[in-house]
């Protein structure tokens, strides 16, 4: 996969997380929004562009074109599109893409450009004030679709311990969990009985399902929650997993946790396999 | 490796053309190779040892010592290294220069950073006209690169500059941006007449108000410019003369003009200013 990470910035942090979470918006799957998207961490004015406090998210998609379509759409209508707002690039690499230098074309010709210490600025006159966009953002190699599964007696034992679990991972830089609330409760398998479907429900791990397919499930699972990790590099997907794992084992069966597993998909996924046993080493 | 120190060892009666002591001309020369050169002074070719002192073998870090305002042209097109200036530096400093950096430990005659597209240049004096400007043949003036200015600064800075940054810390002459192409100039002192005058597109900052602005530039009103949250605070990064730049307030009255061509320039005048 590929990612960038964007730094968003507004006259508070509640604007920030405003612009954030509009951004971060219907980016669970790439199987479906085009990328996946999340909220990495806040950021104290003193580490940000314009001494505003700030949020950093990462986008991860597909391929390089597939980012910069949906980078490109994203800010400029989920964050330029909030009051006070502004983006700048958080990751930097040799491999560089458009931000406002595409996106300063909303000015009309009454954009204003500065470059300063070897970055650029795109200053678009808007009507809360200017947007202000850093001309490119880095494209980084990531991972994508690290997982693990708690399987638990029912579904708010899962959830309880899976929120833990989220809260643990978001302490790691470098790596998200793009679906709602960081928690995954649909999660899928590769392919379909149906050829327009390029996912479908994992019935394996399906508790309703037990008595009806070849189940992976013991009878006293009630319910299985899925976390799925993206990250920037293999080692932001294990330190995560393994905080995330560790999290949730500190339920156990008394307090309806019963197992953790994984998707593995057969492989198909990528190559890269994170097993959990090497992961808790 | 120590520094190439080449000191002045006597009084100069016509300008002497220093733009062959670089690092990127001087580059891999020994000192004797050095000692052999030959500058263009009064009409012949005299050797470098007539009027200079040379010491040092580090070609990357030139060191001119009790310089005169005779000299011409020192760091010309230079791309790499440091150059160290103790005395004045002469007309056209830093010609053509696109990157590495020149400390001026005193003043700088006319031209300088003329065609600079990268690199910086610090002055510790004052400078005289023409800073950053484009020759009367030229159609730009510098296209990129930091100059700093912490004395006064003469007429006609960043006439039909394109790109780049000057800052001064003291204050300026007449017509500050003339023709201005784009580019920021920062005077924090007073500024001159005519400030901005036929500037098309860019950015001048005035620390302190002008006793008038011209009739073709339109305020745009007292705002709070985002933007120089971002430019204060990297300016701030560049030394720690100008640290202070961080607590510099993003309030300024914008004036957008010259609207006799075509008005997409902007005097930003500082709301702290008097």
């Amino acid at each position: 996969m590929k990612a960038t990470r964007l730094i968003l910035t507004a006259m508070t942090l509640k604007w920030a997380y405003r612009a954030a979470n509009s951004l971060t918006g219907f980016a669970s799957s790439v199987i479906a929004c085009g990328c996946e998207a999340d909220i990495e961490r806040e950021l104290s004015p003193d580490e940000t562009p314009d001494g505003r406090p700030g949020i950093a998210v990462i986008i991860f998609a597909m391929s390089k074109s597939k980012l910069q379509e949906q980078v490109l759409k994203r800010v400029g209508q989920s964050v330029m599109t909030t009051a006070t707002s502004a983006c700048f690039a958080g990751s930097h690499s040799e491999d560089m893409m458009p931000l406002g230098k595409s996106i300063r074309y909303f000015g009309d010709g009454y954009q204003i450009s500065k470059k300063i210490n070897g970055l650029r600025f795109w200053r678009i006159p808007v009507m809360h004030g200017e947007f202000l966009c850093e001309e490119t953002t880095g494209i980084v190699p990531a991972i994508g679709g690290g997982n693990f599964l708690v399987l638990a007696k029912t579904a708010r034992h899962g959830l309880t311990a899976c929120e833990k679990a989220v809260k643990a991972i978001r302490k790691v830089n470098g790596a998200v969990t793009t679906f709602p609330g960081g928690i995954v409760g649909s999660g899928s398998k590769i392919g379909s009985k149906y050829k327009f479907m390029p996912a479908s429900t994992n019935e394996a791990f399906c508790p309703t399902l037990k008595g009806q397919v070849k189940s992976e499930l013991t009878d006293e699972i009630g319910s299985v929650l899925e976390i799925v990790i993206d990250g920037l590099n293999e080692k932001a997907i294990s330190e995560a997993m393994s905080a995330g794992i560790m999290a949730v084992c500190e339920y156990g069966p008394e307090k309806g946790i019963y197992r953790i597993s994984a998707g593995n998909y057969g492989g198909q996924l990528g190559p890269y396999h994170f097993h959990l046993w090497d992961i808790l080493k | 490796m120590s520094p190439l120190i080449l000191t002045l060892k006597k009084r100069l009666v016509t300008r002497v053309d220093l733009s062959s002591l670089t690092p990127d001309r001087l580059n891999g020369l020994n000192v004797n190779a050095i000692k052999a050169l030959k500058l263009d002074y009064s009409g012949k070719q005299i050797a470098i040892t007539e009027l200079f002192d040379v010491t040092g073998d580090d070609t990357d870090s030139i060191h001119f010592r009790r310089s005169s305002r005779a000299f011409t042209k020192i760091g010309y097109a230079m791309t790499k290294g440091s150059i160290e200036v103790r005395g004045h530096a002469g007309d056209y400093l830093g010609q053509k220069m696109s990157g590495g950096r020149i400390n001026a430990r005193g003043e700088a005659g006319n031209w300088l950073a003329n065609k600079m597209s990268g690199g910086r240049i610090d002055i510790s004096g004052n400078v005289a006209d023409f800073a950053g400007a484009a020759l009367p043949d030229e159609t730009q003036g510098m296209s990129d690169g930091i100059v700093t200015i912490r004395g006064n600064a003469g007429d006609r800075i960043g006439d039909r500059m394109r790109r780049g940054l000057i800052i001064v810390l003291g204050n300026a002459g007449d017509f500050t941006g003339s023709r201005m192409i784009a580019g920021t100039i920062i005077i924090l002192g007073k500024s001159g007449h005519q400030t901005g005058y036929g500037m098309k597109r860019g950015t001048i900052i005035l620390g302190k108000k002008p006793q008038k602005l011209l009739a073709t530039f339109n305020s745009c009103g007292k705002l709070k410019m985002e933007f120089l949250r971002v430019f204060y605070k990297q300016i701030a990064n560049i030394g720690r003369r100008f640290a202070h730049f961080k607590d510099f307030s993003p309030e300024v009255h914008r004036y957008a003009g010259d609207s006799s061509a075509g008005g997409k320039g902007e005097i930003l005048i500082m709301l702290h200013a008097t």
